[in-house]
């Protein structure tokens, strides 16, 4: 089954477009009239019921079975190979999965707040979570084809047939699947199979956070013809399946991390996101405030930074040695530690700010909603921003 | 731990235009294409196993995946029946036990492994079993296999053990060694004998 549809199925975009033409320029035929005419009626039979994804997935799969026989026998492909048979049904998947996208797609409220909530979920994990809480051997964490096989998974949006969705999953896999095979081969790393493919691939699944995760894959789960979503195919996409639902289910127990510690990043990365998200015009009180009292601080040398913060008792604890807090001072300590926090986020969203009108021209601009915390992970965004806030040339532009 | 056996040979991978026997593409009686998952702790040899079924098979119109972690290879058996293997490797930590049933779903075979030098990982084995037994498809054949059979002198487990455990719960039994491909093809036959002559849906 495999080799007699190949051809067809693992083929890039631009070949696939060449056939779904094909696929065209035959239904335009006079001779398929018959087909055009079944197409039709069961798209505009859709807008007949309201919307239900398992049903839907039902009826279009019966549809397909129904068109493929069809197809068989008609004269248009009288003897033809398995693979033209084929190569039409891809067609005609992608035809009807176009023309019901909005209808089939992230169509129910329930589908939509989950996406969201994983998006949300992943962007807090984002900003801490680190190939070591996955125990990810140093030698697999290659950069380069992360980011690759990032990028492979961001592009399942860009298309609406679930077949070409389903590509970008495989494609990603495949990059991860062959830095496995060579650092097995020139690092001498003993292949470790799904040991070490499912935690590089939820890693990068974070790392990439593509939008409508759940719906995207829900969606090829429905789909995707049947008879294709077998093999190879259907292992690469049970793993994201499965990352995801790793990733939903994600405390600190799930991976390699103090519960307190997860809980105070989580917390920390909620606070960045919320401040992210203020109004304009609260920011710009927070920046004047903040202004005013972070410019001596972040100015010449530490002993001046010392001074003040003693001098204002802001952080009494700064001398203080572990042994000498008691019970008490917990909740203090907790306490200023949520005001340093909230203090370093409204940093940066000022510093963001003033950045991004341009005031700063040396002080780069972020896409991300958290520039500050995206540099734990070593992302390429952010990092100038976190090392140039602990310059002291910034500090003093901040404050000009 | 790791595999000793030597890289994937690139070469002889994809020679699969020489006239396939699959090439017809259904599975019938004749032609099976079969899910196996392979279960089992991380570090117990699972992946070192099927490659070294993958590889030490060297008919060239056989079609073959060699994936880090999804592998296909076909075998003929005695009754002119060929078996197409797609192997689901899973992952053994901890942490992703949960995951499970997402990979076992539908799988015609498990192949659950443990390491004879370690007694955790037998432990582990028989957790599979039970999980498969409650959750698995009902007809599915179940192998349980002894792993690192070469390092007998640091053997925990005895094979009395694996015997006994795989009898009780009507399993196929054997111990092999990747590392010197002791019984790996024995394995993959005699779970081809097992399997139900029908073909899978």
């Amino acid at each position: 089954m495999d080799a007699a549809s190949s051809s067809c199925s693992s083929t890039p975009a631009s070949e696939s477009s060449i056939t779904y033409y094909d696929f065209l320029n035959k239904m335009r035929n006079l001779a398929s009239l018959d087909l055009v005419r079944s197409i039709k009626s069961f798209i505009v039979s859709f807008s007949f019921y309201t919307a239900n994804p398992e049903n839907d997935g039902q009826r279009v799969q019966e549809f397909f079975s129904t068109m493929e026989a069809a197809i068989i026998d008609h004269p248009l492909w009288a003897g033809a190979a398995n693979e033209e048979v084929d190569c039409a049904m891809e067609g005609l998947e992608k035809y009807v999965m176009t023309k019901l996208f909005s209808r089939t797609f992230a169509a129910s409220p329930e589908d939509v707040k989950i996406d969201r909530e994983i998006y949300e979920k992943i962007q807090l994990l984002q900003t801490f979570l680190r190939p070591e809480h996955l125990d990810i051997p140093k030698i697999l964490q290659n950069e380069a084809a992360w980011l690759l096989a990032e990028k492979e998974l961001l592009k399942i949006n860009a298309f609406k047939a679930p077949r070409e969705k389903l590509l970008c999953i495989m494609s990603c896999c495949r990059v991860i699947n062959n830095l496995l095979l060579n650092a097995s081969i020139s690092e001498n790393h003993a292949l470790g199979g799904a040991d070490d493919f499912l935690p590089v691939l939820i890693y990068v699944t974070i790392k990439a956070n593509p939008p409508q995760l759940h719906s995207n894959l829900k969606f090829i789960q429905l789909y995707r013809r049947q008879a294709k979503l077998i093999s190879e195919a259907a292992y690469y996409f049970t793993n994201l399946v499965s990352a995801k639902s790793f990733i939903v289910d994600l405390t600190a127990k799930s991976i390699s991390m103090d519960e307190i510690e997860f809980e105070q990043s989580m917390q920390a990365a909620r606070l960045a996101n919320k401040e992210s998200q203020v109004e304009p015009s609260s920011r710009s009180y927070e920046m004047t405030d903040l202004g005013a009292e972070t410019c001596p601080g972040t100015s010449t040398s530490m002993d001046d930074r010392e001074t003040i913060m003693n001098g204002t008792s802001h952080y009494p604890y700064m001398e203080a040695e572990a042994g000498e807090l008691t019970v008490k001072d917990v909740e203090k300590l907790l306490s200023l530690y949520k005001d340093v926090v909230t203090k370093y986020t409204s940093l940066c969203s000022a510093v963001r700010r003033i950045s991004e009108s341009g005031k700063v021209p040396s002080v780069p601009i972020f896409r991300e909603t958290n520039p500050f915390f995206s540099q734990v992970e070593g992302k390429s965004e952010g990092t100038d921003l976190s090392v140039d806030l602990k310059g002291e040339q910034n500090g003093k532009q901040i404050c000009k | 731990m790791g595999c000793s056996s030597s890289l994937p040979d690139r070469s002889s991978r994809r020679l699969s235009g020489l006239g396939n026997p699959e090439s017809n593409g259904v599975p019938d009686a004749k032609n099976l294409r079969v899910k196996l998952v392979l279960l089992g702790d991380s570090g117990v040899g699972k992946s070192c196993i099927v490659l070294r079924f993958v590889r030490g098979q060297f008919d060239p119109t056989s079609k073959v995946t060699i994936g880090a972690s999804f592998l296909s290879q076909t075998i003929a058996l005695q009754d002119s029946t060929t078996v197409k293997f797609e192997i689901w490797d899973t992952a053994g930590q901890e942490r992703y036990a949960a995951l499970a049933p997402l990979y076992y779903r539908g799988a015609a075979v498990a192949v659950i492994v443990y390491d004879i030098t370690s007694p955790e990982s037998f432990n582990k084995a028989q957790y599979w079993v039970k999980e498969l037994q409650k959750h698995g498809s009902p007809d599915i054949v179940l192998a349980l296999v002894g792993n690192k059979a070469d390092l007998h002198e640091n053997r925990e487990v005895p094979v009395q053990d694996g015997m006994d455990y795989a009898e009780k719960n009507g399993m196929f039994f054997i111990e092999t060694s990747a590392k010197t491909a002791d019984n790996i093809n024995q394995l993959f036959e005699e779970i081809g004998k097992r399997l139900p002559r029908t073909p899978p849906s």
